[in-house]
């Protein structure tokens, strides 16, 4: 089973009232924070209530994950990537997921592209997080592929690689499974998800206010640059200071699908809005993009950012301020 | 233009305009606080951003403004929920049937059985006793199959037996549940002020209204004046009376207190709605 991770490094102690878990999930450590009682009810909130729901708001990110990984070779979307030119009927998760990606493809003109999988498996980005063993799939072919290179028919819920790919849902997955989460704890007048940069922050903090979220230096470590207040928001902060990768110690982990290497014009982005797979897909693709291209994007779909340049220029939303 | 050079020229305009304002006291003081008021523009027209160091991106405003992946992301997350529904729903369900348990104590609706069946029964308070009502509630309600099924309900009902037997109430579990309303215990004990008073509920379905108007110190008409839910109110108070339907706002008034039946189907609205009569009804009574 998967090992529980306590982390209070984070978090002052818990309180009574409210349930704090850490978890390693996803490549990274998902942190689940409930607070107080259900909303609209009176009586004292039962402590193992919160902790039901913990466990349900955790559940989304197995389930999805068991759906969505690349680096597993028995996870549904390998098992996709084996079958070319044929329609595969797959589960929901998997589904809305890849329908999702190909829809901010679309409107991103490619910046952001799910069929990134195997270049990112080359560059070495390939590592199970869990038992650290590696995968290396052979595709028959080296053709460059691109989100257009995959069909979906909405109907019979199927979907057709018509060469051969695989897909990479790592943006879209994460932030998916906290917005499962997120609805999972929806009764809560309180609780904030963290999974590795994806945030979803419902109602107020423990003491009353709108969550206040730090982002992070890109360059100074330990920093914060910005700090913003949000509620009933997801926030998402992506930087090229995670993951580098195994085989160029320039690269990170996020590509331009157009060119197969690193995207190089942003520090970091952070996003904000309804919900987190939106707000991590956007910040994929503003990385891509680069700054003034990125708020332009942000402007057009109707949701929030910050973009910092690798000189540290701020780049901003005109709506971002009003989060200050 | 550079905002540093904006800056600049903003200082250099006001020490003009003071200068032109103190040499020539007869024309220039118009013109020189004139000076020093487009300076002062410039400057705070400018620092702002300064200070920020904002880059704001302008876009052009034909540019279309699209929603659909916002719209698409929330309908990904439903139709998923809702396809993963049943392996959450078991223990969503435990979840769910312990806060009536909970509640039940607290505000919601104790069938008691009739005063007439049960004379003696000094042992039906309906809000301090906690236990016994809760599964009697639980076990009234034969259209709600799921919560009876909940193992939770199945195990206290055995632990609670004994403090049944108190009240041995045959009757009371054949009656439909509207008719096993509670006596007029309650009222016993009003001691309300007259007035029109209103009060807030609210559940994750959004926020319920309750004006209770108090005649002669009693509970004279119980109204809910903002619905705010996702769904009708229409499913705790029907729009005709008297058509057989749960009818929270009447039960209010019959039984003079905030005690009232729980709606399958409607749990949490019904449980905004008596909320939203505690908080009223705390109004009239301070």
């Amino acid at each position: 089973m998967h090992s529980l991770m306590q982390s209070s490094q984070h978090y002052p102690r818990p309180q009574s009232n409210e349930v704090i878990r850490t978890v390693a999930l996803m490549g990274t450590f998902v942190t689940v924070h409930v607070v107080g009682r259900v909303a609209g009810h009176k009586g004292e909130t039962d402590r193992t209530e919160r902790e039901r729901a913990v466990d349900r708001a955790l559940d989304w990110f197995y389930k999805i994950e068991e759906c969505c990984t690349r680096f597993e070779v028995g996870s549904e979307v390998m098992r996709l990537a084996t079958q070319v030119g044929v329609p595969v009927p797959v589960s929901t998760i998997l589904f809305e997921a890849v329908q999702f990606a190909l829809a901010v493809a679309e409107e991103s003109e490619g910046a952001f592209d799910p069929t990134v999988g195997y270049a990112m498996e080359s560059l070495g980005f390939n590592r199970e997080y869990r038992t650290g063993q590696t995968i290396r799939t052979h595709l028959d072919s080296n053709f460059p592929v691109s989100y257009r290179d995959v069909r979906l028919d909405a109907e019979r819920q199927t979907i057709t690689l018509l060469r051969p790919l695989i897909l990479d849902l790592g943006a879209v997955a994460k932030g998916l499974a906290v917005d499962l989460a997120a609805r999972e704890l929806q009764s809560f007048k309180s609780f904030a998800i963290n999974a590795g940069g994806d945030l979803y922050l419902g109602g107020c903090n423990p003491t009353g206010e709108p969550w206040s979220i730090g982002i992070r230096h890109p360059r100074n470590d330990g920093e914060l640059i910005d700090s913003i207040r949000v509620s009933n928001r997801a926030v998402c902060t992506s930087g090229d200071y995670e993951k580098r990768a195994a085989a160029n110690e320039q690269g990170h982990h996020i590509l331009d699908p157009r060119t197969g290497s690193s995207a190089n014009a942003v520090a970091s982005v952070t996003v904000i809005a309804s919900t987190a797979m939106l707000a991590d897909a956007l910040a994929t693709a503003a990385f891509v993009l680069g700054p003034s291209e990125g708020i332009q994007l942000f402007q057009r779909l109707g949701v929030d950012g910050l973009i910092i340049s690798p000189t540290l220029e701020l780049y901003a939303t005109r709506g971002f301020r009003e989060y200050h | 233009m550079d905002k540093s050079t904006l800056l600049l020229a903003a200082i250099i305009l006001a020490v003009f305009g003071a200068s032109v304002a103190a040499g020539h006291p007869h024309w220039g003081t118009f013109t020189g606080i004139a000076i020093i008021l487009l300076a002062a523009g410039l400057a705070t027209g400018t620092l702002p951003l300064h200070s920020q160091d904002f880059v704001e991106e302008r876009t052009s405003p034909t540019q279309r403004i699209s929603n659909g992946l916002i719209t698409l992301s929330s309908a990904a997350i439903v139709a998923i929920y809702a396809a993963g529904y049943h392996r959450t729903s078991p223990a969503a369900h435990r979840f769910d049937s312990q806060i009536p348990q909970q509640r039940t104590s607290a505000t919601i609706a104790i069938a008691t059985p009739p005063p007439a069946a049960n004379p003696g029964s000094s042992a039906a308070p309906p809000v301090s006793s906690s236990a016994a009502p809760a599964i009697k509630k639980n076990t009234k309600r034969p259209s709600t199959p799921s919560r009876k099924a909940a193992p939770s309900s199945a195990s206290d009902s055995a632990g609670s037996s004994a403090s049944s037997t108190s009240t041995p109430s045959p009757a009371s579990s054949t009656n439909p549940p509207i008719e096993a309303a509670a006596p007029p215990a309650g009222a016993a004990k009003s001691a309300y002020k007259d007035g029109v008073y209103l009060g807030w509920g609210s559940c994750r379905h959004g926020d319920i209204e309750a004006s209770v108007t108090i005649q002669d110190g009693k509970i004279a008409l119980v109204a809910i004046s903002q619905c705010l839910t996702r769904y009708s109110c229409g499913w705790i108070a029907p729009k005709i009376p008297g058509a057989g339907l749960p009818d929270l706002p009447s039960q209010v008034v019959e039984r003079q207190g905030p005690k009232v039946d729980y709606i399958s189907g409607a749990t949490e609205s019904s449980y905004a709605f008596a909320d939203a009569v505690v908080a009223a009804l705390s109004k009239a009574t301070e």
